[in-house]
């Protein structure tokens, strides 16, 4: 396997397949390229919807009307809810990382069907287009939040309608991509990649890609039935034609719940992968790890109904939810107790993704603790619908797979770049960014147990120190992200060299390709003979 | 333990400390392990790994066991303080509320109306949920209950005020672009102001002689007072108007005067209303003669009590216009009422803009049929006000023309 790192060039970036300048990427089918188009669009997409929350925060540094009033405030919140979730947090492992480097960590010279995988990036550039666009025509900006509650979603004079055909297509290229994933993982294993020797990142993906495929479809049915209802006016969900607006709720968090996990579970799979290589030893009990993510998959699918304690649901239909929830909590908690005992007895290198990854394991569980308060059907009373869950969600999305997809970027992509950033800074960007965030959801979780509603521009007096400071907090955080995206960014383009293993990985990805990695991946078909932890025996060691 | 004796924020408040106390100690000890690892076997000082270990199933099943029991333990107790929520202790008080965009309309069991949400210490309060647009949910932070308020669905929360004093209510789902400004108070007093204040505002009962026996013979089960369709045509606006009846097969138009009235009643197959069935039973001989005129006198109106003026202040109240419309000359959602009335405004109609003046025509219109013009620089998002009868409306602009020019 040493062959490989004598490798010279730019790998796959001087093999465009015939075609140049944008058209080299836009038709490209080669699983590097559409995994960076994927990257390129995510990290655009989240900036923007840091703008949208960093608008939302100032708005409520003080009560009363501050900068946007009350419906730019309605809008504002609603375009932070959909990009963040459905083109940054849903699509940014998975189509990202998920592209660069499942693929590679098996063995494979591409994904199953590599068409299929370009056609669904443009289902992706085609619903991310049309959700900017529903901004700006008839009827303005919609205002419902990203939930499209019924009636009122059904009611408003704003351009909904767009906006959930938006989120349909996105649906579609992640239907799309959950097929391909899977079919590549069964079919594309090189000799010697067992099940038991895939990296816990793709057994992540493999997951998440179930949930994709199995509870995708549900949401655009549920898409469908409000355009039906805003455009024909059906009166599935309008209690005067004999509808149900609860139904609605269910239909949609028999989606909305699962995708928590498509955001999660990849996330997870990006830590599984981290810790081993930078403690230097075996992940702890890979197989529990690998078993919790198809048992959080699978549970995951039957708990949606705690979004609606409070909806007037039947309360046998609270006791089985609630149940069920906490049923789910225990993989989960399974997960952090490998992770953190991985580290025991290692050698830690505290390099930016190990410090990423580490943050991960620390703000999800606050965010996953904080879950137990809302899975308790008393307490959730309490706290549904206020800051406690805006704080709650934050911990485990952008504290959970928002550093997830950080460690990731500086885990992998110097590896398709063939360069790298300037380690210091990046430490330093974390810090910055560490110290915002709890400052930032940390109080809001304390409003919300004080009662805050969310989705509220204004306030009564009482909750403004907290909010005055979460604001503040906000610009400590956008000034360590914009540190971490500039010190990354300058370093892919104009870094120090990246070796070929720096890190000292053991499974394929760093073994058996070169940096960058070449237009099929490998030279000759890799054989592998050891697990994707097993240092020692892969003979790979960190460089100093 | 009886639920009747536990007040809800006794019942949650012990949950909370519950949980969060399991997971505070949970997330310190997770720290405090990773933090000592990172310390004890950074490389600086432990070079190389000095254990394989990738797994130890006595150690995995304590930490899948003990999880278990923990998120049980908690599943039990969240579940039975939620039922406490959800058990209305015995002789609780029923006020019914309404929620619409964006105002809240608390109703006492005497049909006393208001804005807040008034309460007698020490009593337990069930509040009775409705919404007549889209959802809104309930919310007390004082007292932790929280409910949606579903259209065509009746929801409830209950919740017993300790001592006297305003706590907080809030709007909590989502309801467009008054949500944060749908807030008010509960205003706990102690029983004596609170009997007090339901007396005051009690509407003067008159004895309504003629719709009891409407009621006592069965009438209402197929005629509507408030105009809505049922099996027979509505009592509301009957009488004196012309209606289109069939005779023995033979469309005729007639006024429905007061001999027409009794005639229907007595004898209801001798003229059948076009577009109802002919299933009424005829009544000759089943109402004593006093009754029927009672009830002739109440159909025609002549029993009728002078009707007092409608109080535009109090209509304004309680169709929760307020809760657009500012009468101080702030803005809301909507334009404000002050100095609202002969005012020039700049309207649109259908995309074109047009100037006019606030006159009792354009006012009525506005009321009646909000989106035919809109007020330049606000959003069209008033409902229409068609169920308010002529008097009401003019009352409404009284009091408008009232707030001044």
């Amino acid at each position: 396997m040493s062959d490989v790192t004598a490798t010279s060039g730019r790998g796959f970036w001087d093999n465009s397949g015939g075609r140049s300048g944008l058209a080299a990427w836009i038709f490209s089918t080669d699983h590097k390229r559409i995994g960076l188009m994927y990257f390129w669009s995510i990290v655009i997409f989240f900036l923007v919807g840091v703008m949208l929350g960093l608008l939302i925060r100032l708005e409520l540094i003080a009560p009363g009307v501050n900068f946007l009033g009350a419906q730019r405030y309605n809008a504002t919140f609603t375009l932070h809810g959909v990009i963040m979730i459905f083109l940054f947090i849903i699509p940014g492992v998975p189509a990202a990382f998920g592209n660069l480097v499942m693929p590679i960590q098996i063995g494979a010279e591409d994904v199953a069907f590599p068409r299929l995988n370009l056609a669904s990036f443009w289902f992706y550039a085609i619903g991310a287009t049309l959700a900017l666009v529903s901004l700006f025509t008839a009827g303005g900006a919609p205002d419902t939040g990203w939930t499209f509650y019924v009636p009122f979603s059904t009611r408003t004079t704003t351009n909904v309608s767009l906006a959930v055909f938006a989120v349909f297509i996105l649906g579609f290229s992640g239907i799309l991509t959950g097929m391909n994933f899977l079919t590549t993982v069964h079919r594309l294993r090189a000799p010697g990649m067992t099940w038991t020797r895939l990296p816990l990142f793709t057994w992540s993906l493999y997951a998440t890609a179930w949930v994709q495929v199995l509870a995708t479809p549900v949401l655009a049915i549920t898409l469908v039935l409000i355009m039906a209802e805003r455009l024909v006016g059906t009166g599935l969900f309008d209690p005067a034609s004999g509808g149900d607006p609860i139904m609605y709720q269910h239909l949609f968090w028999i989606y909305s719940h699962p995708a928590v996990y498509i955001m999660i579970l990849p996330a997870m799979g990006v830590i599984s992968d981290i810790i081993p290589v930078f403690a230097r030893k075996p992940v702890f009990g890979y197989k529990a790890i690998a078993i919790s993510s198809i048992a959080i998959a699978a549970a995951g699918s039957l708990v949606w109904g705690h979004h609606m304690f409070t909806s007037g649901m039947s309360d046998m239909a609270v006791l089985v939810f609630s149940l069920l929830t906490f049923i789910v909590a225990i993989p989960s908690a399974i997960k952090v107790f490998n992770w953190v005992s991985t580290l025991y007895k290692g050698s830690i290198r505290l390099d930016p993704p190990m410090v990423y990854a580490l943050s991960f394991v620390l703000l999800f569980s606050i965010g996953g603790l904080g879950g137990l308060i809302l899975g308790a059907p008393g307490t959730d009373v309490h706290v549904h619908d206020t800051y406690f869950v805006v704080g709650h969600f934050h911990y485990v999305m952008f504290g959970g797979t928002g550093f997830a997809f950080f460690a990731a970027m500086h885990y992998w992509l110097p590896k398709y770049y063939g360069r790298t950033y300037n380690k210091k800074v990046a430490l330093w960007a974390w810090g910055l960014m560490f110290i915002g965030f709890n400052f930032l959801y940390m109080p809001m979780q304390i409003l919300g147990m004080q009662g805050m509603p969310r989705r509220y521009y204004d306030y009564v007096p009482k909750f403004a120190d907290l909010n005055l400071l979460a604001t503040i907090s906000s610009w400590v955080l956008a000034a360590g992200l914009l540190l971490m995206f500039a010190n990354v960014f300058y370093g892919l383009f104009r870094g120090k060299p990246f070796g070929t293993n720096p890190w000292g990985g053991a499974s394929l990805e760093w073994t058996a390709t070169a940096t960058p990695p070449l237009l099929e991946n490998f030279t000759e078909e890799p054989i592998v003979t050891h697990g994707p932890y097993d240092f020692k025996q892969a003979g790979v060691r960190a460089d100093d | 333990m009886n639920p009747s004796l536990v007040t809800t924020q006794e019942a949650i408040d012990p949950v909370f400390i519950f949980i969060l106390g399991i997971s505070l100690v949970m997330l310190v000890g997770i720290t405090i392990a990773m933090i000592y690892f990172i310390i004890r076997y950074h490389r600086s000082r432990q070079p190389e790994p000095t254990s394989d270990v990738d797994h130890n199933l006595g150690l995995e099943v304590v930490w899948t066991v003990i999880p278990t029991l923990i998120v049980l333990a908690m599943f039990y107790f969240g579940w039975a303080s939620f039922l406490t929520l959800r058990n209305v202790p015995e002789g609780a008080l029923e006020i019914s509320a309404t929620a619409r965009m964006w105002s809240w309309t608390f109703e006492y069991a005497g049909g006393q109306t208001s804005n807040r949400l008034r309460v007698p210490v020490g009593q337990p309060v069930k509040v009775n949920l409705h919404s007549v647009d889209v959802l809104h949910a309930f919310y007390a932070p004082a007292f932790r209950v929280k409910r949606d308020m579903v259209p065509g669905m009746e929801n409830y929360v209950w919740f017993t005020a300790p001592e006297a004093g305003s706590y907080d209510i809030f709007c909590a789902e989502y309801c467009g672009v008054g949500h944060a400004d749908m807030t008010t108070s509960i205003e706990a007093l102690p029983p004596e102001e609170f009997e007090h204040w339901l007396r005051q505002e009690a509407a003067p009962e008159t004895a309504d002689l003629g719709r009891e026996l409407l009621g006592k013979h069965g009438c209402l089960g197929c005629h509507s007072l408030d105009g809505s369709q049922m099996v027979g045509p509505t009592f509301k606006g009957l009488s004196g108007r012309e209606a289109t009846v069939l005779q023995d097969g033979v469309e005729k138009t007639l006024v429905t005067d007061r001999d027409y009235l009794e005639r229907s009643i007595l004898q209801p197959g001798h003229d059948i209303v076009k577009g109802y069935p002919p299933v009424m039973p005829g009544y000759e001989g089943r109402i004593p003669e006093g009754e029927l005129v009672q009830i002739l006198d109440y159909l025609t109106g002549a029993a009728a009590p002078a009707k007092p003026k409608p109080d535009g202040a109090a209509l304004v109240q309680q169709n929760g216009c307020l809760g657009c419309h500012s009468d101080d000359g702030s803005s809301k959602v909507g334009p404000t009422f002050k100095e609202l009335f002969g005012a020039q405004r700049t309207v649109s109609v259908d995309g074109e803009t047009r100037s006019l003046t606030a006159d009792r025509v354009y006012l009525e219109r506005a009321i009646l049929e909000p989106s035919a013009e809109l007020v330049e620089g606000y959003p069209g998002m008033m409902p229409p006000y068609g169920h308010l009868s002529a008097d009401q409306v003019e009352a409404i602009i009284d009091y408008l023309e009232g707030l001044g020019k």
